[in-house]
């Protein structure tokens, strides 16, 4: 089963993705290509169709219509080999309440074929995680912590993180990036993927590299991290009189303000700038939307 | 050398963290010869994706201001001009149109930037000043974790 795994250049592939809850469409021809060892952010507000969309790449949902490849496998049919090969983090952990951390950990660890023992006693020690408390009397962070662990201790190629940091702590939820970077990330440098949906962009900001902005079941944009900052920016001009009411054809968005405009400008922001200037404004600023307000602007 | 990004820049990260470094350099904040954070726990501290800063390094490595010394980690490289004057020049004259460029867009006139520039001079001169005259504490550095962890 080792074909290509060397020369794997995407680790997830979805085209054309339906599903349905009865009648209720959650994913509509959904598209979705993750490049082997990117760290790749799905982005989208509450019932966007996020989990239902990872749900169907671990074949806990049966797609309606199009494909889903994961590693290259058809997770339909390859359900053991893909899941060997992936470690899935989802937003609510359950794990049986009467058994203790260890037992939970020396559990979810029959499972799996290789196990780094180093990377689990280095975590359970950096989370101060009491091995003997069963898990039932655990927080939800450290349930998330718990789960962290048992997800990358068999240091898995493609790490699934579901809202994976919604409703912790700020401690915790930092704890968890770095985790995921530092014990995750360092292990394979370049090759290990990770694909995380989330509506707490701020937080992940540093950590992706490309992302896709979903909405009502459908793919509404997919950029770089990089090249989103750099086509999105927020113009702020300020007039000694009251703003000139010019229309701005390349702006997605304008507010005013007295003497004051603010724009949002999706790639033309050099056009506006120079427009702006020749109205003589009193001061012209601009800088990048960050990847949550991109994600603002364009959901609106 | 403490680190800062700032995602409303426009500029790509990893860039960011190749300037910041620089800088440093230029500024006396890292001195030849001193270790620079292994990419682990730099990346960890700033929440950076693990490949980014990465490249970061790799890019100032191809540019002659780092070197990784295998084993030990990466060093700021002790003379490190090993450009030709002219490239030297070009270099710094596309930085410099960046930065006319940005003070046309803030209306900051020519006088006024000039004058900026001569201050910024000054402000850096001084700071490496200040720094080679401490340069006797090894060791006071604020880095959170120099040990290599490769």
């Amino acid at each position: 089963m080792n074909t290509d795994m060397n020369q794997l250049e995407t680790a997830i592939e979805i085209n054309g993705l339906t599903y349905a809850y009865g009648r209720a469409e959650a994913v509509h021809e959904f598209n979705l290509t993750v490049p082997a060892g990117r760290c790749y952010g799905l982005f989208g507000r509450n019932g966007a169709g996020k989990t239902t969309a990872m749900k169907c790449l671990l074949n806990l949902l049966r797609p309606c219509g199009g494909t889903v490849r994961v590693l290259g496998l058809d997770p339909a049919k390859a359900e053991v080999e893909v899941k060997r090969r992936l470690a899935y983090v989802p937003d609510a952990v359950a794990f049986y309440p009467w058994m203790t951390v260890r037992e939970t950990l020396d559990y979810l660890a029959s499972f799996r074929a290789h196990w780094n023992r180093e990377i689990e006693r280095d975590l359970a020690g950096r989370f101060r995680l009491d091995a003997g408390q069963p898990t039932g009397a655990l927080s939800k962070g450290q349930r998330t912590q718990v789960a962290l662990i048992a997800a990358i201790c068999p240091e898995p190629e493609l790490l699934l993180l579901d809202e994976p940091t919604s409703g912790l702590d700020p401690i915790v939820r930092r704890e968890f990036i770095e985790t995921v970077i530092g014990a995750y990330q360092e292990g394979d440098p370049g090759k290990r993927t990770i694909l995380v949906s989330t509506h707490l962009i701020a937080e992940f900001e540093g950590l992706i590299d490309e992302f896709t902005l979903m909405d009502r079941g459908r793919n509404v944009l997919t950029l770089g991290a990089d090249q989103a900052r750099e086509r999105y920016q927020k113009i702020r001009a300020r007039f000694p009189q009251a703003a000139p009411a010019v229309e701005f054809k390349e702006a997605m968005d304008v507010r005013r303000n007295g003497r004051e405009l603010e724009l949002i400008a999706n790639g033309g922001g050099a056009g506006i700038l120079e427009q702006l200037r020749g109205l003589g404004p009193e001061s012209l600023t601009s800088e990048a939307l960050t990847l949550e307000e991109v994600f603002v602007a364009t959901l609106k | 050398m403490l680190l800062q990004i700032n995602f409303k820049s426009g500029k790509p990260v990893y860039l960011q963290v190749v300037d910041q470094v620089k800088a440093a350099a230029a500024a006396g904040g890292l001195q030849a010869g001193e270790p620079l954070p292994s990419i682990r726990p730099l990346a960890e501290e700033l929440r950076l994706n693990r490949n980014t800063v990465a490249k970061a390094y790799t890019e100032l490595e191809s540019q002659g201001i780092i070197e990784t010394i295998p084993g030990k980690g990466c060093f700021l490289k002790p003379n490190q001009s090993p450009l030709r004057k002219e490239v030297r020049r070009k270099l710094l004259i596309e930085e410099i149109d960046q930065a006319v460029v940005k003070a046309h867009h803030l209306q900051v006139p020519a006088g006024e930037f000039l004058e900026l520039v001569r201050e910024r001079l000054e402000v850096m001169d001084e700071k490496r000043r200040a720094s080679e005259r401490n340069s006797g504490q090894t060791g006071a550095l604020p880095f959170r974790s120099t040990t290599d962890r490769h």
